[in-house]
């Protein structure tokens, strides 16, 4: 298994201490790879970090598109193949406001577990390698992780100056 | 109502509050559980001996062929409606209070749903040949199923509903699965790092969860105004005098509706009390609930007198025959029971101090169950019992088996909603932080 890097670890009590440094760390080099935690989805702390449009949209995306295309599809492949004549209407195209539902609900459905896999390749989970940095950040407090880099180090300091209320070593 | 609730407390709060859950329940939940197992074992006995003895034990004859059964898988179905209403419709309009009750009831349509799906296939009697006619297998004619049919609509509908809303509640879950896993050791540890999937709670994590958690709740919204449509059509693309309407989806969606947030209401009542939930459920968040369900009675009062209007204004004597015997028929017990209890007692909640108080809103939410309950069986009965020709009338009863097998499945509702509140967190803690003061230095709170 490869060696999972040590760092620095900044615990943060408070969301704007925490916006601040993001702020201040995002695009410099000696900050590279670094990550930050949070107990909920703040959105101060998505601006702070300039994410840009998830890709999960592309899976939903796609997976929708299939799902329609899949729910015209499978009726009138099998129409095609053995055509049903019920109370005198045929199947087939003329059939088709009827498959108007199955493509509905095929397009929710795989766009539905599209959008899951979208979340779960994104967020890189599930993930049995993964390690718990600090078990407060699902609880209340905030973090940021630099890896590569000591206590006494200039980013460090940068991240104490910030309102970090802790900063540790993590081997 | 205003959104914004004082809270006293802040985020850090919310894990201790909330996972009180995980430990000592109140002794009342042992024996609403057990009571759960007994109903279910009474429906589980029911059912081997429908399949044993055949589908004569049932109160099902010629001309009423859909009966108790089929009203319990509508009734269900209707009960997990509001599960993702809530979840999905309000977390679009943003209505905050949802955060507190999103969670169980999401975990109330999963069960719902869980539980409607069974009578399809208890209504079947032998169960075993229900992949053929339910599912696009070639059977042994190599003939496909019908997809002209509404009861193959349904099949489609039901499960993606119930695949949409068991992924939708289980990745709402993710989040807190991994505060869980932070806070317990041993055993338990590994049993909640798994479901947790390893969620560390990183911002790009966050970022993504919540886009794709935005885009199943946008493709969720339609799905809860589908689904109970597909379920009317069902009866309404019959030729059926009282179920051949135009206006039955968005008649059976409202009463959806009304039902599942009168099931909210009813759950949330005892839960709160069970889990010492109180400071987290206020009485603004089950006041909201109940105006929802207000709103719904409205709606589904309005539908009711729609629907007797056209049905007179039609001027097809059929049609207009049924609704005069609803009403004074041999069925209209059943007709009133649905009036008073859906549109008459929740009146009652135009008071202010009405919604507030729990005991009287509790015993109207009940009603209004019973009340969503004889509605379907009232359209599905009365319909069916009297059609077109006198010679073929006939008249239905429910046999004690299938009361049995309705008993057994509020038990199986019970007893998994039970297990859910025992070992999951019921409020959405990731949630809840959210709609909490936001942890600001003091410096910054003062200045802004």
């Amino acid at each position: 298994m490869k060696k999972r890097p040590g760092g620095i670890l900044a615990v943060y009590k408070y969301l704007d201490h925490l916006t601040d440094a993001m702020e201040k760390i995002r695009d410099r080099a000696d900050f590279q790879g670094h990550e930050v935690f949070s107990p909920t989805s703040y959105h101060e702390i998505e601006h702070a970090g300039h994410f840009g449009a998830s890709n999960v949209r592309w899976f939903t995306l796609i997976g929708a598109m299939t799902g329609t295309i899949s729910g015209f599809a499978l009726p009138l492949l099998m129409d095609y193949d053995w055509p049903l004549t019920v109370g005198g209407k045929q199947g087939g195209i003329l059939s088709l406001p009827a498959y108007v539902i199955i493509g509905f609900e095929l397009t929710i459905l795989l766009g539905g577990l599209a959008t899951i896999i979208g979340m779960l390749v994104t967020c890189k989970i599930p993930n049995p390698n993964q390690r718990v940095l600090d078990p407060r950040f699902t609880d209340d407090r905030f973090g940021i992780f630099v890896p590569g880099v000591q206590e006494n180090s200039e980013q460090a300091r940068l991240l104490r100056e910030c309102g970090a209320e802790e900063l540790r070593t993590i081997s | 109502m205003s959104d914004d609730v004082k809270w006293t407390k802040t985020i850090s709060d919310v894990n201790d509050g909330i996972l009180v859950t995980l430990e000592k329940p109140h002794p009342l939940f042992w024996v609403a559980w057990l009571i759960a197992i007994a109903c279910v074992a009474l429906g589980v006995s029911a059912w081997v001996y429908e399949i044993t003895v055949g589908m004569g034990v049932t109160g099902l004859n010629s001309p009423v062929y859909w009966g108790t059964l089929i009203t319990n898988f509508v009734f269900w179905v209707g009960i997990g409606h509001a599960g993702t209403l809530i979840s999905a419709i309000l977390f679009l309009f943003r209505a905050k209070w949802r955060n507190t009750v999103n969670r169980s009831a999401e975990a109330m349509t999963v069960f719902a749903v869980i539980t409607a799906a069974l009578f399809p296939l208890i209504h079947a009697g032998r169960v075993w040949f229900a992949a053929y006619w339910l599912l696009p297998l070639p059977n042994t004619n190599n003939l496909w199923v019908n997809f002209r049919s509404p009861l193959v609509w349904d099949v489609f509908a039901i499960t993606t509903y119930l695949t949409i809303s068991l992924l939708f509640w289980y990745m709402g879950l993710v989040p807190d699965l991994a505060s869980i896993r932070d806070r317990v050791k041993g055993f338990r540890r590994l049993v909640y790092g798994i479901l947790s999937f390893g969620w560390r709670g990183t911002a790009r994590q966050w970022h993504n969860y919540e886009a794709g958690y935005g885009f199943l709740a946008a493709l969720a919204t339609p799905l809860v105004l589908s689904v109970h449509s597909v379920v009317s059509w069902d009866f309404a693309m019959s030729i059926q005098p009282g179920w051949h309407t135009t206006i039955f989806p968005p008649y059976f969606v409202a009463g959806a509706i009304l039902s599942g947030c009168a099931m909210v209401y009813t759950l949330l009542i005892p839960i709160r009390k069970m889990f010492r939930l109180e400071p987290f459920i206020t009485p603004q968040h089950l006041e909201a609930c109940i105006k929802l369900t207000l709103l719904t009675s409205t709606i589904v009062a309005y539908a009711y007198g729609i629907e007797f209007f056209i049905a007179w204004y039609s001027g097809n004597e059929y049609e207009w025959a049924i609704f005069q015997k609803r009403a004074a028929g041999p069925y209209a017990f059943y007709f009133w029971t649905m009036v008073f209890c859906n549109c008459v007692f929740p009146l009652i909640w135009w008071s202010k101090r009405m919604r507030n108080n729990v005991a009287v809103s509790m015993v109207v939410a009940v009603l209004i169950n019973v009340g969503m309950w004889f509605e379907r069986y009232n359209i599905i009965i009365s319909s069916l019992a009297e059609d077109f020709i006198p010679g073929s009338w006939g008249h239905y009863q429910s046999s004690p088996v299938e009361m049995a097998l309705t008993v057994g499945s509020f038990g199986w509702f019970f007893f998994w909603f039970l297990i859910f509140c025992k070992f999951f967190p019921i409020i959405s803690m990731s949630e809840l932080k959210l709609i909490m003061p936001k942890p600001l230095s003091p410096k910054k709170s003062k200045g802004g």
